[in-house]
């Protein structure tokens, strides 16, 4: 602040001063545009892309020999594999010498009705049913198992690990201020950026994808492990303390089973967040429906595509709507009476069920392997091709008219001005705007990060990922406070928007891209949209959160004074939940960056692109890795920036 | 401030607690205060200088067994962390706390887990009832922490609820019952270890007004039954006299004024203690033998003579109707009389005082 204070007046106004600065830039990035733009075409490495390559050289050269990898990481990936492909061969891939896996597909759609029934209800466990057989009428079971196979497997080992660091997180604040640095980095690590070291270190396959997913999903679940028992009410804790309570008993008598229900939650989200992942790690190996939507991708078959993202929606649903329900169950009085007996019958008769179709499906050729009459997979995909044929030739305009449009009058004219400047006036003008919005400190970390992407030497393509997050962030916020003040305001409109939330937040990024592309072609359009759809409902959800809680009486006093809706909505709802509007913006920009970087696979250019070529082509995988470097560096100051802005905003009025 | 404080006197053996020189300060280093003067300023005084706030300063007093002795302050005087200090559920600063000679705040972890599942218990404001666990297991949990067989445990948990008019609720969960209900559920699970001490720190403070009343009868039925030794916390001034043999006045950490409620209200020590006592009517919470006078000269004296330790209020009827005055006895003691034109008097008194504020 102390460098504000000798201005004048008017120029100690931030906005004032953004605009001056944004004024300035695009003055001088039009006078000096194209040159010091440190373009660089994909297939040229720098000293530092060659360095990373030699690097990666070496570590796959010292697999064999060096002790950390004999006796650490080989050990490693074996144990992991191995439990991975006994789950595998459980429910997805038969044994060698089999023919089917030990358990065929009625088996499976049985055994996980039954689980859900027993952690819920019949209503959950018969729409889960459905949905996995909808996977195998997909044409795509064995797929889908995969998919599960390692979801699963994955979701064990973090929580093996998760839950008791959760715990003892929330128990001791000295773990928590150790760990918490770690978790806001995982939480702004865009996914697309763990695969090629990982990859590296454990050989593309099970291992590194099973491993890649637990480093995304941990976090998530220590995250909200610990928060489940900080947040448990101080009355009963203290009371058990009264009582003479060891504190080995005041953790299993009292905290665990208060803080059940939103341990279950945290299931939930590491759940959800592994799928997610798992399709994604693909690109490193990962078994499942990764791979056909990756396929579908590269060769830009919409149909195909279709079906396998279908699946993955479907999975998501079904993992979903199945931890949704255990949570509620969690929280429910156990029934009693007739209830009970009901239940307990359901629950007999439920196993042997069960036991009977594992056993059908071991020994009937119908029962092990998904009857080939009943998919329906080629048919939606050809149907899907049809529609994509049809919008696209009838709405011409609005789909490639769209993109051209937009791509021309907005995306090229913003991109012109941050990867078309000469790149230290593009610093300069970034770590001012960090000065105005953040303070010193963090415009001294952007100069430096940035700076560290051109010693990279993949300024450009940072630039050109830049543009397309920042583009889909002011979207995203635009569109997540309108619904977002709107849902907020109104529970019928909540209500009606909480199914596409829900939706939005719990499917896998990957699966955007396969519409968008079908809609939009390949092109750096695309990949905003994707970010959009991606990054909106959290934004809308934040907001609405922020809106909802600004205290009645406060709007009621608002209303009574004579405010209209505007007024009411302007001057009262927006300014006292700013701290979460700014929160929203912060989260949406995270986000949108994951995606935008995975867009990468669709025409976007950009980092993303060449962390995805780096895996395919062995000259440019050191190119890669430095890419999956400047994407973190690029996020870290993005973060810095939003969050330093944010606190801010909270000192002022004190 | 502290001349208020009554002189120390030597622990006496048939006090259930003494509590000598008892200091709570928050704050970082906070025991390097107490002994500098800093620990006289006033509380805002020593937050500014320090950034320490003393809860509780210099607290010295006595409970004698079977004792209800009432703490009774505003939010903020310190009375809650002075309970807890009690049983160490917050760590007191300096000083002592004697139960059976024995200094609890020298105890150790396990010594003092013993003491609290066996000899104390406490009832909370907000009950403090594990959500999870039905009425039954909540009640049973001290037991169950002691080691106690279930069926044991069950067998007592099922006895107390009855003492506390909980029948038929034994299966429910905390959820399903009312405040009042709840409140009765903390009552049961400190009474099921057959404590010696029980401490209840504003547990009826979160109850409508009716509800809270029956609470305090059943609390008071409680302490003719049992005959339990009681710390009391609240910040209601009439429930204090309602309850307490004897009642502290807490004021910024301060114990400003210790004495029975009749004391309390005919002396108030200074203007801070007068101020709560003035709303209460003299005459319900004098004993008669508080005020009875020697019976004047050729005084008529007539009827059944009432019992020194009745509130006067209960028999001002009696008094009214007799002929003449009422006899005032303390077993086959006579102590005096009272007249009509002394209730006369109290009851003016208690109207003026009343409309006065």
């Amino acid at each position: 602040m102390s460098t504000l204070e000798s201005l004048p007046a008017w120029m100690r106004k931030r906005s004032t001063l953004v605009f001056a600065v944004l004024g300035v830039w695009i003055v001088l990035g039009t006078v000096f545009s194209g040159i010091h733009t440190l373009e660089l075409s994909t297939a040229t490495n720098t000293p530092v892309t060659d360095w990373f390559r030699e690097l990666a050289a070496s570590i796959r050269g010292s697999r064999a020999e060096s002790p950390l990898f004999v006796y650490f990481f080989n050990p490693l990936r074996g144990a992991i594999e191995g439990f991975i492909e006994l789950i595998r061969a459980l429910i997805a891939v038969p044994a060698s010498g089999n023919i089917i896996p030990v358990i065929g597909w009625l088996g499976v759609v049985a055994l996980v009705g039954y689980i859900v029934y027993a952690s819920s209800n019949w209503r959950t466990s018969l729409l889960s049913m459905g949905l996995l057989t909808a996977c195998g009428m997909l044409g795509v079971w064995t797929y889908t198992m995969d998919t599960l196979a390692m979801t699963i497997g994955a979701v064990l080992l973090s929580l093996a690990i998760a839950l008791p660091i959760g715990i003892w997180a929330g128990l001791n604040d000295r773990v928590m201020a150790f760990i918490r640095p770690v978790l806001d980095l995982a939480q702004i690590l865009p996914t697309l950026v763990y695969l090629a070291p990982l990859a590296l270190v454990f050989l593309i396959g099970i291992a590194a994808a099973t491993i890649a997913t637990m480093i995304y999903s941990i976090p998530i679940c220590v995250r909200i492990t610990a928060h489940a028992i900080r947040s448990l009410k101080a009355g009963p804790i203290e009371a058990a303390e009264s009582m003479g309570s060891t504190r080995g008993q005041m953790l299993r008598k009292v905290q665990l089973p208060m803080a059940r229900r939103t341990i279950i939650l945290g299931i939930n989200q590491t759940t959800l967040a592994a799928l997610s992942f798992v399709v994604i790690a693909a690109l490193i190996g990962a078994p499942g429906l990764g791979k056909p939507v990756i396929e579908a991708l590269t060769i830009r078959n919409v149909g195909d595509g279709v079906v396998a993202g279908l699946a993955v929606v479907f999975l998501a649903v079904m993992l979903d709507r199945a931890t949704t329900a255990a949570v509620q169950h969690s929280g429910q009085l156990p029934p009693e009476g007739a209830a009970l007996v009901r239940r307990r019958i359901g629950l007999v008769i439920g196993a042997i069920a069960t036991v009977i179709a594992i056993y059908l499906s071991r020994f009937q050729l119908w029962a092990a392997v998904f009857p080939e009459e009943l998919v329906i997979g080629e048919y939606i995909a050809n149907a899907a091709d049809a529609v994509t044929e049809w919008i696209t030739s009838t709405f011409y305009f609005l789909t490639i008219g769209l993109n051209e449009n937009f791509t021309i009058h907005v995306l090229n004219r913003i991109e012109g001005l941050l990867a078309n400047t000469p790149w230290y006036i593009t610093i300069i003008a970034i770590s001012l705007l960090a000065a105005i919005i953040g303070g010193r400190f963090v415009a001294i970390l952007s100069a430096v990060l940035l700076g560290a992407i051109v010693l990279i030497g993949l300024w450009n393509d940072a630039m050109v990922t830049l543009t397309q997050v920042l583009i889909a962030t002011a979207i995203v916020m635009l569109i997540g406070v309108i619904m977002g003040v709107l849902a907020g305001r109104s529970a019928r409109i909540e209500r009606a928007l909480k199914p596409i939330l829900d939706a939005g937040q719990t499917l896998p990024a990957f699966v955007y891209l396969v519409p968008v592309l079908a809609l939009f072609g390949p092109s750096r359009f695309a990949a905003i949209v994707c970010g959009v759809f991606y990054a909106t409902p959290v934004v809308v959800r934040v907001v609405a959160d922020g809106v909802r809680g600004v205290p009645s009486d406060m709007v009621e006093a608002a209303v009574s004074s004579g405010s209209s809706t505007t007024q009411v909505v302007t001057k009262v709802q927006l300014p006292a939940s700013k701290r979460s509007l700014l929160l929203g913006a912060n989260q949406g920009m995270i986000f949108v960056l994951a995606v935008v970087v995975i867009g990468g696979f669709v025409g976007a250019g950009g980092l993303g692109y060449l962390v995805i070529v780096g895996q395919s082509k062995p000259e440019l995988q050191g190119k890669g890795l430095a890419a999956g470097l400047a994407i973190v560096l690029l996020g870290v100051v993005m973060d810095r920036i939003a969050q330093a802005g944010a606190r801010r905003n909270e000192k002022k009025p004190a | 401030m502290t001349m208020t404080s009554p002189a120390p006197v030597d622990v006496s053996t048939d006090a259930a607690i003494s509590v000598r020189g008892l200091w709570k300060i928050f704050g970082e280093k906070a025991s390097d205060i107490i002994d500098s003067p800093d620990a006289r300023l006033p509380r805002p005084e020593l937050l500014e200088k320090t950034g320490c706030v003393a809860a509780v300063r210099d607290a010295s007093f006595d409970v004698a067994n079977g004792e209800v002795f009432v703490v009774m302050g505003l939010s903020g005087s310190g009375k809650s962390t002075l309970v807890r200090c009690l049983t160490r559920l917050i760590e007191p600063t300096a000083g002592e706390v004697f139960f059976e000679g024995e200094d609890i705040l020298t105890a150790s972890k396990s010594r003092l887990r013993e003491l609290r599942r066996t000899k104390f218990s406490m009832v909370f404001q907000h009950f403090g009832l594990l959500p999870h666990r039905r009425v039954i297991d909540n009640i049973a949990y001290s037991l169950e922490v002691n080691g106690v067989k279930k069926e044991t445990r069950h067998e007592r948990a099922m006895e107390v609820i009855d003492l506390v008019g909980l029948d038929g609720y034994a299966n429910h969960f905390p959820e399903q019952l009312s405040g009042g209900m709840q409140q009765r559920v903390g009552l049961a699970r400190a009474l099921a270890v057959n404590p010696d001490v029980m401490f209840l720190d504003e547990p009826f403070s979160a109850l409508d007004p009716l509800i809270r009343r029956d609470m305090q009868n059943e609390v008071k039925r409680l302490h003719q039954d049992l005959n339990k030794t009681m710390v009391f916390i609240t910040h209601d001034l009439s429930e204090a006299m309602k309850l307490g043999d004897r009642i502290a006045i807490m004021r910024d950490g301060d114990i400003v004024q210790m004495a029975t409620p009749a004391d309390l209200v005919m002396h108030p020590v200074d203007d801070y203690v007068a101020d709560f006592t003035n709303d209460i009517p003299k005459s319900h919470v004098l004993t008669t033998g508080y005020i009875a006078r020697p019976a004047l000269e050729g005084e008529e004296v007539s009827g059944a003579p009432v019992d020194a330790d009745a509130i006067v209020r209960d028999v001002i009827p009696q008094i009214v109707a007799s002929n003449g005055a009422v006899g005032v006895q303390r077993g086959t003691e006579v102590l005096g009389v009272i007249g009509k034109n002394d209730i006369l008097h109290l009851v003016a008194e208690d109207a003026s005082e009343g409309s006065a504020t």
